[in-house]
């Protein structure tokens, strides 16, 4: 499926004048202000801004692992805001797939079983077919029976992506999922993040602070201070720069 | 660095308390067993003082060994002679009985829990009248102001009083403070008190006094009186002062109380054994946990001198707080245990607790000493830490390979065993027996714990695998982090290895004595009826009047009652003290079967007559027809045949005289024991004809039974029963105290669990972020904690089996004729240590599920 920016397409979730704030009075903290973003379907969005302007928090909050102050969150149908601690934990499990920077995996598991964990915990088999084709895209077929601890951080995150994955959840965001390799191992994971949405029909947000990184994306969200202030569609690495020197200035 | 520990400790607060409740606890024990007895000492040292405050001097006959109560008397002439000394102002006769007990209004005997029900002739030296007035008469007593306000005891009523020999009525007539005029000196006992010649009739001890107190003359120098009763009456006597009477008094006491000590001690030490393994892990899982701090420590320049410095530093710091904690706290289980005595019966005079030095210093070994101690072995692996471990992520502490583990813990455990073996086997003193137990013990223990790690990898996933099966991710999870350190498993389960053990081994050893008297009394009892005290309670059961016997034979449903007596040291042979029992001779072998293997029982002079246990016999390489030379309590020796030897020793014990013999050498006539048989049983055609008579005779006996109180009759069946229980009810509470240390094991397995739970924040982050919920989270936390605790119980009762097996094997045939192990209870142990285990994980499973997921995940 391809996608064409004029077309309207569905949206797989969306902040409506969401904001976070840490601390109160002097030491206040207004991580995120008012912010207004909704993430289609079927689209890969990178996140970029300056560092503390509030990225990961964006991710946290629309990924249900913390609450925002005010406003609103939506997965799919569902308000974030609305949702008990149980039912957060399983729209997790079921619908948000998330990518940390770095030590997504649990270490007594091998990566197999971390990829299924998701569905593992729900009790369920999952849809193997599924899970064999996201193991296929991995390129990890003949390694899935190792440890975290015997693979290399780029295959580790891979992993992770994988997990994401396996559990066809409506929406997937990852922190600066490349954040701790060298280019060659990002280039890995972020073609295997591509063709998830390209050949799967996945929805991605990626937060990230390398403009190549961010040139796989369909789109360019900007943040400063907390508010959207810029976006760019179809980028490559110059538009990056471009924007984010405009930004800086 | 020592700014760094510090402030190490005060960061992780939760941590830093539950180490130190471990500590604290091992150092409460000490600090409570030491002041609550050495408050005992000083209240009977006082005690002591009181009782021997009635006369300047005490004249007695000089005795080599035994009991105060076997004592010979002292013979109504040699008084006389004493009170013709010169200086001697007064010379007054003293006697006293034991299982003199008053009979309340209701019919019910008296009877102190604990403490001896005493008769005693009237004193006015040490009994204090408050209320009417002393004794004169025949048939009139005093009682002490105690017993009398505790009964409702009143002036002018007349009491059933049960002596040793009968039991009759006297009107109480006065009431008596003992030892002070002021206020009444007592641990419970009961103290009945009547004219002297109406004592002396009224105990059966006619020919003489225990002993006569002597009051100097107004002037006379007490040292000069007493050289001259001594050149007056010969080497026979000793005359005493009144410092060395409470000094003796004193010892008999401490004697009592060294005793407790050495109970509550053992205690104690098992609780600084168990709290040392807690802290050891603690300090271990710590280090382990700081890896990547004392990595950066050392990359901005901190030596390993300072690196381990400080860790000792933290140690020491975790110890003195906790030792001033542990005294404040022991102060108070003194204090509560002194509750719980005057609760079974032994009310203690109030007085101040007495921390000594010596228990301050024994209190700054064990609190500091244990935790310095722990904390060698992780702060010479903290000195190892390298720099570079600061950047790799799952360091892993170097831990002793398993190999190793398996040589040099083998090896420890293998001297252990040889140390309880020869503990147990080679017939020492007790001091040098219970150090062989004692450090073979420890040892078996320590080396149990260092090889047990190579078991507990595969020991926690063979018992995870139904939690995986049945219970999926958390289950799974469980097990994983259960088996993930071998070693913190090995040495969380070996906090609880050694209450279990305990327990077992003494399950085993208790199953064992029961089944061998079960079997005795399968195979060894003859007789129909058992007459003997009612009291309940531990210990040997008080005596009862000899007259109950008589009335049992009158009856003529009764063919034959044999009286059973005994006294521990009530003999010596060869120089050394030896229990005897005395009984009917004749009758021995027709209401008992002590297996005789050579000799008659009945054949010969019961007056010269000796049976020997073949153990003895053997000893003293005497055989049936030899001689045995004997000395009694009262210093007169005897020339005994052996007439028979036994194979059986549980009934009559080692050492089997006849009652005539017994007479004539103990002042005590109450009966321990006795039996009855039934006329024409054994004629009697059908098994009806024989409960006719069974159920006539046991009409018969009971009507005489019932006119004394304190006295009960049982047939085999219930003889058994009550045997059986009260067994059992030993056993028990010798394993609820044992238990206690399973309170501190379970401060271990929260210790260690909350700790490897802070050790996984960030997993827990990452298992609760992709869908994980508190409640999957919680339980996967409980099996972690139920596979170690599992393992513990499983480990211990085996070791505990073990064991006792072996401990069972060494005792002595009179004790223990059969192994026996208790399976049912042995499982139930486990089921207790898993129950355990699961109570010991809600508190850090309700914590890890209480965390904030980003917070967590943003921990490394
Ligand atoms: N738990 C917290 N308590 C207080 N303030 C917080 C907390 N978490 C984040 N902040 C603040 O909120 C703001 C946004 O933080 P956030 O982590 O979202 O930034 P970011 O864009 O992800 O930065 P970076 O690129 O450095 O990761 C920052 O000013 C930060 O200091
Ligand atoms: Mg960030």
């Amino acid at each position: 499926m391809t996608s064409s920016p004029t077309q309207a397409l569905a949206v797989a979730a969306q902040a409506v004048a969401a904001s976070k704030i840490y601390g109160s009075g002097d030491t206040e903290v207004r991580a995120l202000d008012a912010i207004d973003v909704a993430f289609e379907q079927g689209r890969f969005t990178a996140i970029m801004g300056p560092s503390g302007s509030g990225k990961s928090t964006l991710m946290h909050c629309m990924a249900g692992l913390d609450s925002v102050t005010s406003g609103q969150v939506i997965i799919g149908d569902t308000d974030l805001t609305t949702l008990s601690e149980k039912d957060l934990t399983l729209l997790r499990r079921d619908n948000v797939g998330f990518v940390f920077q770095a030590y997504n995996l649990v270490p007594t598991l091998t990566a197999i079983e971390n990829i299924t964990l998701p569905m593992d915990l729900a009790g369920s088999k999952g849809d193997t077919e599924w899970v064999d084709e996201v193991v296929g895209a991995t390129g990890l077929a003949d390694r899935v029976k190792h440890r975290p601890n015997e693979l290399s951080g780029g295959q580790q995150q891979r992993v992770a992506v994988a997990r994401a994955l396996a559990g066809k959840p409506q929406i997937i965001f990852a922190d600066e999922p490349t954040g701790n390799v060298d280019s060659n191992t990002a280039a890995e994971i972020l073609g295997f993040m591509r063709s998830a949405v390209d050949q799967m029909g996945q929805t991605i947000v990626m937060v990230t602070h390398d403009p190549v990184a961010a040139s796989y994306a369909d789109r360019v969200v900007f943040l400063v201070d907390g508010k959207i202030v810029d976006e760019l569609l179809e980028p490559t690495p110059g538009t990056i720069r471009d924007h984010m020197t405009q930004l800086g200035a | 660095m020592f700014k760094l520990a510090l402030r190490s400790l005060i960061d992780k607060k939760l941590r830093f308390a539950l180490t130190t409740l471990v500590v604290v606890i091992g150092v409460m024990f000490v600090v409570g067993s030491f002041t609550l007895t050495d408050s005992l000492r000083s209240t009977f040292a006082g005690l002591a003082q009181d009782i021997a405050r009635g006369a300047d001097l005490t004249v007695r006959v000089d005795q080599t060994f035994g009991g105060d109560f076997e004592r010979a008397t002292v013979p109504e002439a040699v008084a006389e002679q004493v009170a013709g000394v010169e200086g001697v102002d007064l010379a007054r006769p003293e006697l006293a009985a034991l299982n003199v007990f008053i009979v309340d209004r209701d019919g019910e005997p008296i009877r102190p829990p604990g403490p001896p029900a005493l008769g005693f002739s009237f004193n006015p030296g040490s009994f204090f009248i408050t209320e009417g007035q002393q004794p004169v008469a025949p048939g009139e007593f005093a009682t002490d102001t105690v017993t009398a306000a505790n009964n409702d005891l009143r002036i002018g009523e007349t009491y059933q009083i049960n002596g040793p020999l009968d039991v009759e009525p006297f009107e109480l007539v006065g009431l008596f403070n003992f030892g002070s005029p002021d206020s009444h000196t007592g641990l419970g006992q009961t103290m009945a008190a009547f004219e002297l010649d109406e004592a002396q009739r009224f105990f059966g001890m006619e020919d003489g006094y225990q002993a006569v107190g002597v009051l100097v003359s107004a002037g006379a120098d007490v040292s000069e009186v007493q050289a001259r009763l001594e050149a007056e009456l010969g080497d026979d006597y000793r005359v005493i002062t009144q410092e060395v009477d409470a000094a003796e008094q004193e010892e008999d006491f401490n004697q009592v109380v060294d005793i407790f000590n050495t109970v509550l001690l053992v205690f104690a030490f098992i609780a600084v054994f168990v709290s040392a393994f807690i802290i050891n892990n603690t300090f271990q899982i710590i280090i382990g946990q700081r890896v990547r701090e004392i990595g950066l420590w050392r990359a901005i320049g901190a030596t390993p001198a300072q690196v381990s410095r400080s860790v000792i530093t933290e140690s020491a710091i975790v110890g003195a707080l906790s030792t001033v904690i542990g005294i404040g706290l022991g102060l108070v289980l003194a204090l509560g245990l002194r509750a719980i005595l005057e609760v079974i019966g032994f009310p203690l005079p109030p007085g101040p607790l007495t921390l000594q030095p010596r228990t301050v210093v024994l209190a700054l070994l064990v609190g500091l000493g244990v935790t310095m101690v722990s904390s060698i072995a992780p702060a010479i692996r903290a000195r190892k830490i390298s720099p570079v471990a600061a950047l790799s992520q799952d360091f892993q502490l170097g831990a002793t390979g398993l190999r190793r583990r398996l040589i040099t813990g083998g090896a420890v455990l293998a001297a252990g065993v040889v140390s309880l073996a020869a503990g147990m086997t080679a017939g020492l003193d007790t001091t040098p027996t219970f150090v062989l137990l004692g450090v073979g013990a420890v040892l078996a223990f320590v080396g149990m714990n260092t090889v047990s790690p190579v078991f507990a990898r595969p020991a926690a996933s063979a018992l995870g695998r139904p939690a995986k099966a049945f219970f999926g991710m958390p289950g799974r999870l469980g097990r994983d982090n259960a088996s993930r350190n071998p070693r913190r498993t090995a040495s969380t389960a070996g906090a609880l290895l050694i209450g279990l053990a305990l327990m077992g081994l003494a399950a085993v050893v208790g199953e064992s004595v029961k089944k061998t008297v079960d079997n005795i009394l399968d195979n060894a009892v003859e007789a129909d009826y058992f007459i003997q005290s009612a009291a309940t309670g531990f210990g040997p059961p008080p005596g009862f009047p000899a007259r109950v016997a008589d009335e049992v034979e009158a009856l003529p449903e009764v063919e034959s009652v044999m009286r059973i007596q005994w006294a521990f040291s009530g003999l010596s042979v060869e120089g050394e003290p030896r229990d005897i029992v005395a009984a009917d001779m004749t009758l021995a072998d027709d209401h008992f079967d002590p297996q005789v293997s050579s000799g008659d029982m009945a054949a010969t002079d019961p007056l010269t007559s000796l049976a020997l246990h073949s153990d003895s016999a053997e000893s003293l390489g005497v055989g049936v027809g030899d001689t045995v030379e004997a000395t009694f309590p009262d210093n007169q020796t005897e020339t005994l045949t052996v007439v028979a030897v036994y194979e059986d020793a549980a009934i009559y014990g080692n050492w089997l005289i006849d009652g005539a013999l017994w007479d004539s050498h103990f002042n005590r006539n109450d009966l321990a024991f006795a039996s009855a048989r039934i006329a024409g049983l054994s004629g009697a055609a059908g098994e009806a004809e024989q409960a006719a008579l069974l159920q006539k005779s046991r009409a018969a006996v009971n009507e005489v039974i019932d006119r004394y109180p304190t006295v009960k009759v049982e047939n085999q069946a219930e003889f058994r029963q009550t045997q059986e229980s009260q067994l059992t009810a030993i056993i028990r509470v010798i394993q609820v105290l044992i238990g206690l240390s399973f309170v501190i094991a379970l401060i271990g397995i929260i210790n260690t669990l909350s700790l490897s739970v802070f050790e996984r924040i960030h997993e827990i982050g990452l298992l609760r972020s992709v869908g994980m919920t508190r409640k999957q989270l919680r339980r996967s936390i409980y099996w972690e904690a139920l596979i170690v605790a599992v393992f513990g119980g499983l480990l211990g009762v085996a070791v505990g089996t073990v064991f006792g097996v072996a401990t069972a094997l060494a005792l002595p045939e009179s004790f223990v004729q059969v192994v026996a192990v208790p399976w049912l209870d042995l499982v139930v142990f486990v089921v207790i240590s898993a129950v355990a285990g699961l109570l010991a994980a809600i508190l850090p499973a309700i914590r890890a599920g209480r965390m904030n997921i980003l917070d967590a995940i943003a921990h490394e």
